[in-house]
């Protein structure tokens, strides 16, 4: 039976119709064969015209639909639930990308892009005139996640899923929980102990029967997918190494950063005694204190009474010839809570701030406002010129010109200088590597969209929390741990998925069963049986993957992969050579 | 828009590649419009059928824009890729076509400026050809 | 008047239909709960809804919030109230709250409207578009804004004349004045206080020239003359039309000043106006744009190389904190700034000024709870009992908080602590 196709091109508001003419498009594709409906629309993903669509697919009884918009990658989930609601099979949709990879790749060539988007609409409407209704392979989920990283936010996530009544394994490569949380004496801007915080959470892990915590552990693989992953956790004990396995539904990569370690002479780290980085710094404060005769608590550090301390700001981090081009995000509030609370325990101690301007956002800046009542000096350098370091009489001399008084030059010696490092990522690269997570510019892990989906990844089933997607506060690590927990719990909580039946089959008439296809399979999902008494390939439909691997390898060329079929490959090529 | 561009066939990746092509529309990288991408689940998935079809109607390249190392479906990806191309250069070879019409690069997902980089320098390539 | 309350039972109440709540209720209704969303404007979608593009991928605005909203509004498990209140909130028990909620009337019925816009054209009224913050003008009879949702028409009661043109040419005939509010009684078992922000009006502020000088507007403004649904589809100064092409950005307008009574920092304006200066670059190539700023804080994830990037299309930083703003005759606006860099007082003439206004608390949860308090900060936003292990607890057991309404949050913000939030109030829906 012919198809009856609709399809509808989208202006995004401007985003597509500034530069494609969508009415030449309309025009140049409206009489395509099978097609009986060509619309276009401001908002294709707009619910006004998804109501449209809907009706439209009842209405004319379309077997297909088209849609020329933005990326797939958007709203493939969209036009697809447009779909079912209509009745139409949802494997009857196809999408052509008219924005990213047309108005907006070729904004300079108006011409050009139009054209382009006639052939691209062409070649999708090629696809949907052979496009087959699927059902959906339904897969078990195990109602179980492995949480790795157990800092503050791998710990609060696994909690949560606790209590979501998920089974959890909190895996931690260290010997003890916590991560950086019991380095923090006093965390803004409550001035809570970071110590407390951590007793807290290790109570109540111990309370939650479902979590069993890993320490000394190590992820050294994965198998499996979505709702089935296989991990192999690698224990460090006093009698050697063990390894357990255990299946996770979801994994919850949580795995945090490293402080920036500045190289050797930045600053005068490492050539002069008395820089310190920041972390160095808050250990100091806890540790560094002595009392004299009256009681006054006077700091020393390499047994030299502290009195002045100057801070450069933004060392690693916003690097004008490095590689850190991000900003760190905690710094500017960590470096001023801890030169407040130098001052409150050492009453005579001076504060000289060295900055790229303050960026204590939202309430933070009550913090910068107390800093600056209490009067520590804030002077601001050029981004491009920073500060120079140098010893002088055993002190550090920092001299720098500072755009808040009239590009003066300033110069303060002082006893301790303060560098405040940034967040990096975790140095150790083998986890992500393992998990095949893709990183972004700032080669923190990466989700796969900041507002649509900020805690997912593009590998199915494995979610991001806290600082390994990017620099984060305590309590932004937390909103993101549980946003994460939020996410892995949906993946499980419901014991099943659907899976996209896009899998490889075999034509028994034409194989011949040379394992070309078996060798070459990386999931394991061929298998020899026989067919009328001739060996045939077959391939297992819930461990396929739909990659196609076994595609190009075939002698006889009796593998095709659903909706990549060779008829619908080279009817879409046919279309964009023309 | 004197300069005529050659017409070339890209075989990106759904989750890799072509991820990093959008974003080179995003980031207004501009390209030729004569380029068009069809995307596939993974690189070495790719039948030499489908890229001699398009030499045969008229492409005067082939991308692949390959996964490389950060493939979902396994490291094996880049290899396999590779002897894919491999295979198809000695069939075009055998059937006259210039082997240099069919190039592959690793796009990473972030790859937008290095995909942007290939396809005018393989685009240049293709009309400089033609010219002789 | 007391009528009878209609009765309902939900397992989650979401106060507040913006992007905050939206995907909360997203993340409890796909775990399987039944979810009521109580809106008070005519559409769900909050502010979000009405911002041209977001930074740093410069994706537009309605291209992600409106598949969103068209998720919420078709989600099996949720439904939404919009044009709605809550009278009160009272807690009975742990898992039992009472919700008393009336839906204001919209003298539409929204089943049968089609949004065909014919009531828009027959209605004699004008009044000023609160949709597009008052830069042009609406019906009495109106859709509130193109992508709203549900894109069903209202009658603005209050500026109506009943002269009943509209009526008359309504084809399905859905307009009914007789329509009263509907008082309900809901039953939820946990609430997340979704309510955002309010923004700063700087109308409060003399030396700001907001209301005397005609081309001075908000950044909201800017937003919507900016959007792809914008009203004038180019962007033009309001006293005369000229197309402006000296443009400057006035920041921490209404923040970072205890005498604007508003001592923190909004988070989000330093880089919703380095967005607009790139907009505007794109939007008319030829007009300069000076941002006078304190500090620049472009924190996020790629925030800074966006910041960057702004620097290297030409947008002009100024570091300088703005005193007064005066107009001239020609509508022009001359600037009175402290530049940092020379410790001058200086001024300039721009053509258009932009007030990059803060955010300011809504303290409107606090009221709605009865039985129970639900305490605000000394900032007047909703408190946070645990800020940094919980930050989505409040200082009642069972209610949660999503979004802006702790505190000034840009979006991807707001959308992690809805789904914090929304993981609260499944475990506490277990415990």
């Amino acid at each position: 039976m012919k198809k009856k196709l609709g399809v509808y091109i989208c202006a995004c508001g401007g985003n597509i119709s500034d530069y494609v003419d969508i009415e030449k498009v309309r025009e140049a594709v409206k009489d395509e064969d099978c097609l009986v409906l060509a619309k276009t629309t401001m908002f294709a993903c707009g619910d006004t015209n998804q109501k449209d669509m809907e009706q439209d697919i009842k209405e004319n009884d379309l077997s297909g639909i088209v849609v020329a918009s933005c990326s797939p990658k958007l709203h493939l989930t969209t036009f697809r639930g447009v779909s079912e609601r209509a009745g139409l099979n949802k494997y009857n949709y196809v999408h052509a990308n008219i924005r990213e990879q047309g108005s907006w790749a070729h904004s300079d060539n108006k011409v050009g892009a139009t054209e382009k988007a006639i052939n691209l609409v062409k070649a999708a409407i090629a696809k949907a005139r052979l496009a087959e209704s699927l059902e959906p392979i339904i897969i078990e989920s195990k109602r179980s996640v492995a949480v790795i990283g157990a800092g503050v936010a791998g710990m609060k996530a696994a909690i949560s899923l606790a209590r979501m009544k998920d089974e959890v394994y909190l895996i931690e490569r260290e010997g003890k929980v916590g991560g950086h949380l019991s380095a923090l004496e006093k965390i803004s801007p409550e001035g809570t102990d970071g110590r407390e915080l951590l007793a807290r959470l290790e109570k109540e892990i111990a309370a939650e029967p479902n979590i069993t915590l890993l320490t000394n552990a190590e992820v050294t693989g994965t198998s499996g997918n979505i709702g089935d992953f296989k991990v192999d956790v690698t224990i460090k004990g006093s009698q050697g190494e063990m390894v357990k396995q255990f299946v996770a539904g979801s994994i919850l990569v949580a795995t945090g950063f490293n402080s920036y370690t500045p190289a050797e002479g930045e600053f005068g780290y490492s050539n002069i005694k008395s820089v310190i980085t920041l972390p160095e710094f808050k250990a100091l404060i806890s540790e560094g204190g002595k009392a004299d005769a009256d009681g006054t608590m006077r700091l020393y550090y390499n047994n030299r009474e502290v009195q002045s301390i100057a801070y450069i700001y933004c060392v690693g981090s916003r690097q004008v010839k490095g590689e850190n081009k991000y900003c760190s995000r905690y710094c500017c509030t960590a470096a001023i809570q801890s030169s407040l609370d130098v001052r409150e325990k050492f009453p005579n101690v001076d504060n000289f701030h060295f900055t790229r301007g303050v960026r204590t956002y939202g309430k933070q800046e009550l913090i910068y406002k107390e800093s600056n009542d209490k009067g520590d000096v804030y002077i601001q350098f050029p981004d491009k010129k920073p500060p120079v370091v140098s010893e002088e009489n055993g002190k550090v001399l920092v001299k720098a010109i500072d755009i808040l008084s009239e590009k003066s030059e300033s110069e303060v010696v002082a006893d301790l200088l303060v560098l405040v490092t940034g967040m990096v990522p975790d140095s150790d690269t083998a986890l992500g590597n393992l998990l095949k997570l893709p990183k972004g510019r700032d080669k923190f892990f990466n989700e796969i969209h900041p507002k649509l989906r900020p805690v997912e990844t593009v590998i199915d089933g494995i979610t991001i929390a806290g600082t390994c997607q990017g620099p984060k506060n305590v309590a932004e690590s937390v909103n993101s741990a549980l946003s994460a927990a939020a996410k892995s719990h949906s993946f499980v909580s419901l014991g099943e998925l659907e899976l996209e039946p896009i899998v490889a089959y075999v034509d028994n008439d034409t194989c011949n069963w040379c394992t070309a296809c078996s060798d070459v399979c990386p999931f394991s999902a061929v298998s020899m049986i026989d067919h009328n008494g001739k060996a045939v390939a077959q391939i297992n439909k819930s461990t396929c993957k739909g990659c196609g691997m076994c595609l190009p390898v075939c002698p006889s060329d009796s593998i095709e992969l659903i909706s990549f079929t060779n008829k619908e490959m080279e009817s879409m090529i046919d279309v964009l050579a023309q | 828009m004197s300069k005529r561009s050659a017409k070339i066939l890209v075989f990106s990746t759904e989750k890799i590649s072509d991820p990093a092509i959008d974003m080179a529309g995003l980031l207004k990288l501009h390209y030729p419009p004569e380029v068009f991408t069809i995307p596939v689940r993974c690189s070495s998935g790719i039948k030499p059928r489908w890229i001699l079809r398009a030499f045969e109607k008229g492409f005067d390249g082939v991308f692949i824009a390959a996964d490389g190392s950060d493939c979902s479906y396994g490291e094996s990806c880049t290899e396999k890729t590779g002897h894919l191309v491999e295979r198809v250069h000695e069939m075009m070879k055998s059937q006259n076509i210039e082997p240099s019409r069919l190039r592959m690069a690793a796009i990473c997902s972030v790859c937008s400026e290095s995909f942007v980089k290939q396809v005018k320098s393989f685009n240049e390539l293709l009309l400089k050809q033609e010219i002789q | 008047m007391q009528t009878e309350r209609i009765k309902l039972t939900y397992d989650a109440l979401v106060i507040g239909g913006g992007i905050a709540g939206g995907e909360a209720a997203l993340n409890l209704a796909n775990n399987g709960y039944k979810v009521l969303v109580v809106e008070k404007s005519l559409s769900v979608g909050g502010k979000m809804i009405m911002l041209s593009k977001v930074f740093p991928t410069l994706d537009c605005s309605a291209c992600i919030t409106t598949p969103k909203v068209s998720e919420i509004s078709r989600h099996p498990n949720i439904k939404i109230f919009t044009e709605s209140d809550i009278e009160s909130i009272e807690k009975l028990g742990e898992h039992n709250f009472v919700a008393k909620v009336t839906r204001r009337p919209r003298y539409v019925v929204e089943e049968d409207c089609t949004a065909c816009q014919l009531c828009e054209e027959a209605c004699p009224v004008i009044v000023k578009d609160q949709f597009q913050y008052g830069l042009v003008g609406r019906k009495a009879a109106y859709i509130p804004f193109s992508i709203c949702s549900p894109k069903v028409a209202a009658i603005d009661i209050d500026n109506c004349t009943l002269c009943g043109a509209c009526e008359k040419v309504c084809p399905p005939g859905c307009i009914d004045f007789t329509m009263k509010a509907k008082q309900y009684e809901i039953s939820v078992k946990t609430a997340i206080v979704a309510t955002g922000f309010e923004l700063f009006d700087p109308s409060t502020v003399k030396r700001y020239s907001y209301q005397e000088g005609k081309n001075v507007i908000t950044s909201m403004q800017m937003e919507r003359l900016l959007a792809p649904t914008r009203p004038f589809h180019t962007i033009l100064r309001p006293s005369d039309g000229k197309v402006p092409d000296k443009i400057a950005y006035v920041l921490c307008a209404g923040s970072r000043d205890d005498s604007m009574g508003n001592p923190i920092c909004s988070q989000i304006c330093c880089m919703y106006s380095i967005k607009q200066a790139q907009l505007l670059m794109g939007a008319l190539p030829m007009a300069d744009i000076t941002i006078y700023y304190i500090d620049i804080r472009a924190f996020g994830k790629g925030y800074d190389e966006f910041y960057e990037q702004a620097v290297s299309m030409g947008v002009r930083l100024v570091k300088g904190k703005i005193g007064k703003i005066s107009e001239k005759e020609n509508g022009n606006l001359v600037l009175r700034y402290e530049d940092v860099s020379t410790g001058k007082l200086k001024e300039a003439e721009h053509d258009f000024v932009v007030l990059s206004v803060g955010a300011k608390p809504n303290e409107e949860p606090q009221s709605l709870f009865k039985t129970q308090k639900l305490e605000l900060d000394n900032l007047k936003y909703v408190k946070q009992s645990d800020p940094l292990l919980s930050p989505a607890k409040t200082t009642i057991e069972g209610v949660f908080v999503a979004g802006a309404a702790t505190g000034p949050k840009d979006i991807p913000d707001s959308i992690l602590s809805a789904g914090c939030a929304s993981t609260e109030a499944i475990s506490y829906l277990n415990s």
